[in-house]
């Protein structure tokens, strides 16, 4: 049998814009060192190459013009991708975000749209700090009209991002940095991942789990370490709001108890409002729903307070002991 | 008279007395329920311009648009009736005077109003990638050039050659807050010379001076698909916002109002064409005021007859995709095989 070809989420993520490129002449991408030295994580390279510098450029320190010059570009039918090396640089564009582009559609009662992708780096590092190491997903999806979505491996990364390229809505992309080296297979063609479908990962019968992003990969591991003690019915959220709430309202019905992950500060949280979400359809659980997130704090740069700071799958191995009442 | 001087004043008075009709049906009737900026006495500008608009140009605006949308043959039936709230306006009835837009003769507009100047450079942007010979219209006033966008997009519309127009409107006041207790320049035009952009400053109340100038501009930036900025003083003569007119709160005085009252593009222009052309002048604004006046008329009656707007959560999304996607991918795990392939490897 011929061995599957593996990718890293950032050759997944080089791929799909370059499938997206061939498939619409359209698509090009902009930002501030999308064509210089690290190539943001390698996800750009070769890209200039295949095309031309009509096709992707580089821009100045300007990211509320850059913004504004994606939402021009898409409502006049072009597919910008818009790249920020890290997303706490798009604080700078709100105005844009909130007063134009998530409203656009809206305003002209569908007659206009924005079909832009922002690209940005989110999540852990080395001692990256507060202002390198936000995730600020829930922020986005409280916007109506955005659709954020937050990849958890390279096959998602790929379907996701083809998706988001090619949906006629403004997509948030957020890639959280500590999945750039993971592999996967992932198939060659270009595939779609229909935007708000939450995928099963993993089949289980005791907690049903919710995660989003690399929280997904972390709570596979948990799953490793539980092993066939508790076994989790996990979903990947993938998009963090307007997703179809079926699945995972079906796995409750079934195993009563609910987890959620996630990469992200709790209150007012993605998981908050799934919570909430799934209380209003009133499926009945019978333990409390647990949430595991990051601390209310900004994230600290000492390294010891860094590792106290995020969670790993040991933290929801504890968790999932006191929801199944099993010890491992 | 000739046809360009025709057309001048045409749109000049057509501007003006929808202003002067929408003020006096918005109260008591309080069926345009919303917040309108008025633009009576700012009509120089939209009117100069309205004869070298093209089909694909677009127009980015402030908030203050209603004579932009008409010099780029909005449709005033949609117009009315989008300040109505009804269905058949042209943003659906959802957005009102202050978010005017219209997506078949590409205007936009917002109150927010940097953020349309930035937006021109993705239009201009598209124009050039697409090799199409249109250009983008962008138009603000003294207080938005203010916002730190505007400066990033000086700098890019040039640094990427983009074919923009800018204008800026100079009416001296952010609200009620005057030029000189904002900024040390008193002419925005000053400083835009520092981006390398070239600019102009336009300070008189001759249409015909400015429907020449702007003739020069427009094709200068189709052929050269260069940037231009272009600074007009004029005034505000309405309240910042509404029809109630805002000066007793005297924020300007009233000899600054009278000048500027005195200086009306529109009465200086009719006087000037009465000079000139006498009874012929007479008889063609006859006409025309006849015209815009039925025109004007006909719009208030399709508005009040058409129907409110009934949906709008839909439009938040249009839940759409490009033509190549046919189908999606679905990769719910198939359970017990193939799981390794499906694991990323631990960071």
């Amino acid at each position: 049998m011929k061995k599957k070809r593996l990718l890293t989420f950032a050759e997944s993520i080089n791929e799909a814009q370059i499938q997206a490129m061939k498939l619409d002449k359209n698509v090009f991408i902009f930002g501030l060192g999308v064509e210089k030295t690290g190539h943001v994580f390698k996800t750009t390279l070769g890209i200039k190459k295949k095309f031309s510098s009509k096709r992707i450029f580089e821009s100045p320190n300007s990211e509320m013009a850059l913004t504004t010059m994606a939402a021009g570009a898409a409502n006049s039918h072009l597919r910008p991708i818009l790249i920020h090396h890290r997303v706490d640089f798009m604080a700078y564009t709100f105005d844009q975000l909130v007063n134009w582009i998530s409203l656009w559609s809206f305003k002209s009662s569908g007659k206009s749209s924005m079909p832009l992708v922002i690209r940005a780096i989110i999540g852990r590092g080395w001692g990256q700090g507060p202002q390198h190491a936000k995730t600020l997903h829930s922020m986005f999806s409280y916007l109506p009209g955005l659709t954020t979505v937050m990849p958890s491996s390279p096959s998602e990364a790929k379907g996701l991002l083809l998706s988001s390229i090619m949906s006629n809505d403004p997509v948030i992309f957020l890639e959280y940095r500590a999945l750039f080296n993971t592999k996967e297979h992932v198939p060659e063609e270009p595939y779609f991942i229909e935007l708000g479908d939450v995928r099963h990962r993993l089949l289980g019968d005791d907690i049903t789990v919710v995660a989003m992003g690399p929280a997904v990969l972390t709570a596979i591991k948990a799953q490793d370490i539980c092993k066939n003690k508790i076994t989790f019915d996990l979903f990947d959220l993938r998009v963090m709001s307007n997703y179809k709430l079926n699945k995972i309202l079906k796995s409750l019905k079934k195993t009563k108890k609910l987890l959620c992950v996630e990469d992200g500060w709790g209150s007012g949280s993605t998981s908050s409002e799934l919570i909430s979400k799934i209380v209003e359809s009133g499926v009945e659980l019978s333990e409390p729903p647990v949430k595991i997130t990051w601390p209310s704090s900004h994230v600290p740069m000492s390294n010891p307070l860094e590792k106290d700071f995020y969670f790993d799958e040991r933290n929801i191995v504890k968790a999932a002991e006191k929801l199944a009442k099993i010890k491992i | 008279m000739k046809n360009f001087q025709k057309n001048l004043y045409h749109q000049l008075l057509y501007i003006r007395r929808v202003q002067e009709e929408i003020s006096n049906r918005y109260h008591p009737a309080d069926n345009m329920k919303c917040p309108m900026h008025f633009c009576m006495g700012q009509e120089i500008g939209p009117a100069a311009l309205s004869s070298f608009l093209r089909p694909g140009d677009a127009i980015l605006s402030h908030h203050r648009s209603h004579g932009y949308f008409l010099a780029n043959k909005g449709s005033l039936n949609e117009m009315i009736a989008e300040f109505h709230g009804k269905e058949t306006g042209t943003n659906g009835g959802l957005a009102g005077s202050q978010e005017l837009s219209c997506t078949k003769t590409h205007f936009y507009s917002g109150t927010i109003l940097s953020g349309a100047f930035g937006m021109s450079l993705g239009d201009a942007f598209s124009k050039v990638y697409k090799n199409e010979n249109n250009i983008t219209i962008s138009v603000i006033g003294d207080g938005g050039m203010e916002e730190g966008i505007c400066s990033e997009t000086l700098n890019m519309a040039i640094l990427y050659k983009l074919p923009i127009l800018f204008i800026c409107e100079n009416n001296k006041y952010s609200t009620h807050t005057k030029l000189n207790e904002r900024t040390e320049y008193q002419n925005v035009s000053d400083r835009i010379k520092g981006y390398k952009i070239e600019s102009h400053l336009f300070n008189s109340n001759d249409p015909e001076k400015l429907y020449m100038l702007l003739k020069n501009l427009t094709s200068k930036i189709r052929k050269t698909k260069k940037p231009i900025f272009l600074e007009i003083m004029t005034y505000r003569f309405n309240g910042h916002v509404g029809p109630e007119g805002d000066d007793h709160y005297n924020y300007r005085s009233k000899a600054e109002r009278d000048l500027w009252s005195k200086k009306d593009p529109l009465k200086v222009y009719r006087k000037k064409l009465d000079k000139k052309f006498g009874i012929k002048f007479k008889n063609f604004e006859n006409k025309i005021l006849n015209d815009i006046n039925k025109k004007i008329d006909r719009s208030f009656a399709f508005a009040l007859k058409s129907s409110f707007a009934k949906v709008y959560k839909k439009y938040n999304y249009q839940n759409t995709y490009h033509k190549s996607v046919k189908k999606f991918f679905n990769n719910d795990i198939s359970f017990n095989k193939d799981q390794e392939d499906h694991r990323p490897m631990p960071y």
